[in-house]
């Protein structure tokens, strides 16, 4: 039981430190580059922890993103609930990948949802946004993400996180 | 999600969840007041007697241009007073901080430390030392969002202070922070320089507030209106220390979106009684910043 919330509170602070880096001030060509932590940490922990993160979790996440970035609520929400479903769909193969293939699924999966927040922003009227760069975020976010996998790693197996 | 773009029946939910998110934006400002704090305390002693110098130089010049804006203001309530019309006064001023920019680069909105437990409501104007920064958006617990006036979603009326010529200014629909000055017609004065003042028609803002300066005018003669790109006067992208102007207590007027900040200002008070009193029905018709 007292392993149980001690792995609790690691799972929240990661996703603090995530939200963290979202919400940072970059300087404005920066800005389409930025790596999608929230995503990333999101897709993580599904991958390692199906039995614990799911679809309800990706919901409040992405709720408390929506918040944090003063967006529409429930934009970022229902893209990560999409993007923890397909994560879960594929969290066996995945483990199963080399650092390089998770990578590549990586630059999917957040292309994926960056496209669906651009669809879902243009259709309610938020951004007038036509070019596609801001999809650079994902190639950035699978350029970090072996570094960022093997860091949670090492979190979740120091803290016994399971 | 659409009833919150649609309707703002999650208002409620929105400000309930803020109250979670403060930490973050917190823990997020704390480079910033860190590198804030080191330049104070880690600042020479040779610089801070020639910054006194120089702040008693600029309070001396600041006096003088004071009591030249008191005669002015006081010939312009004069000259008002024999039109039997009231200045509207600037209301009080609450100073915040910009703790955070939008993620976003097409949405330019700012966050600022002050909320709703600091009497921060929705449509109050921001300003900083140069000009017009932008009005409240969304009111959090202890943050509100600022849509700023070069977002795209923003149009607000102003006039050319040299002349009086009006003109819709709305933000850029690209990243650049300018304003465009929209329906200008081909024959309008306006020329690069030209300051443009906001004419509190839209009844937000204040009236006679510096928000731009014209850089460009361009008149094709095959098109029906000119194209005149503004500046913002406000230190948009480098200043961290603004005011919110917090107005006297009028009843906000409904407008049904959330991203039609509710109007209240000074010139609210003026403008609404007048039209009952004369017995018309009126509804506010909507303007520029309901777009």
């Amino acid at each position: 039981m007292q392993k149980r919330a001690h792995a609790i509170w690691v799972i929240f602070f990661s996703f603090f430190v995530a939200y963290l880096l979202a919400i940072v001030p970059f300087p404005e060509w920066a800005m389409n580059y930025r790596p999608e932590w929230v995503p990333m940490v999101l897709i993580y922990w599904v991958m390692a922890l199906p039995h614990r993160l799911g679809i309800g979790s990706a919901w409040c996440a992405g709720l408390l993103l929506d918040i944090l970035e003063g967006s529409t609520l429930g934009l970022n929400a229902i893209s990560l609930v999409i993007l923890a479903y397909v994560t879960l769909s594929l969290h066996q193969r995945m483990r199963m990948f080399t650092s390089l293939q998770q990578s590549g699924l990586i630059f999917v999966l957040v292309g994926l949802n960056l496209m669906l927040c651009h669809w879902l922003q243009i259709v309610t009227g938020q951004t007038i946004n036509v070019s596609l760069l801001f999809l650079m975020a994902a190639l950035t976010s699978a350029i970090i993400w072996p570094s960022l996998f093997q860091l949670l790693r090492q979190i979740r197996r120091s803290f016994d996180v399971h | 999600m659409f009833a919150d773009s649609r309707f703002g029946y999650l208002e409620k939910i929105r400000f309930g969840l803020g109250y979670a998110t403060a930490p973050v934006y917190w823990v997020a400002d704390v480079p910033t007041r860190v590198s804030l704090w080191i330049d104070d305390v880690f600042v020479s002693h040779t610089d801070l007697l020639q910054e006194n110098e120089l702040l008693r130089e600029q309070l001396l010049i600041s006096q003088r241009e004071l009591q030249f804006m008191e005669s002015l203001t006081s010939e312009n309530s004069r000259l008002l007073e024999l039109r039997e019309a009231t200045e509207a006064i600037s209301g009080e001023v609450l100073p915040a901080e910009i703790i955070n920019i939008s993620p976003d680069p097409y949405s330019k909105r700012v966050l600022i430390n002050k909320g709703a437990n600091d009497g921060v409501v929705t449509g109050q104007a921001l300003l900083d030392a140069n000009g017009l920064m932008g009005q409240v958006d969304e009111v959090l617990p202890s943050t509100s969002w600022v849509l700023l006036v070069t977002d795209f979603h923003h149009v607000m009326p102003v006039e050319v202070n040299r002349n009086g010529e009006r003109a819709l200014a709305r933000g850029s629909r690209t990243t650049a922070s300018e304003l465009e000055l929209e329906f200008v017609t081909q024959t309008q004065d306006m020329l690069a320089g030209d300051l443009l003042v906001s004419s509190g028609m839209g009844q937000v803002y204040p009236k006679n507030y510096p928000v731009a300066e014209i850089i460009s005018v361009y008149a094709d003669p095959g098109q029906d209106f000119a194209v005149v790109k503004a500046r913002p006067l406000a230190q948009i992208a480098s200043t961290r220390h603004v005011m919110v102007v917090l107005e006297n207590e009028t009843a906000p007027i409904q407008v049904n979106s959330i991203r039609d900040p509710a109007a209240t200002g000074p010139d609210a008070d003026e403008f609404l009684p007048l039209p009952v009193a004369q017995g018309q029905v009126i509804r506010r018709a909507p303007t520029p910043d309901d777009q």
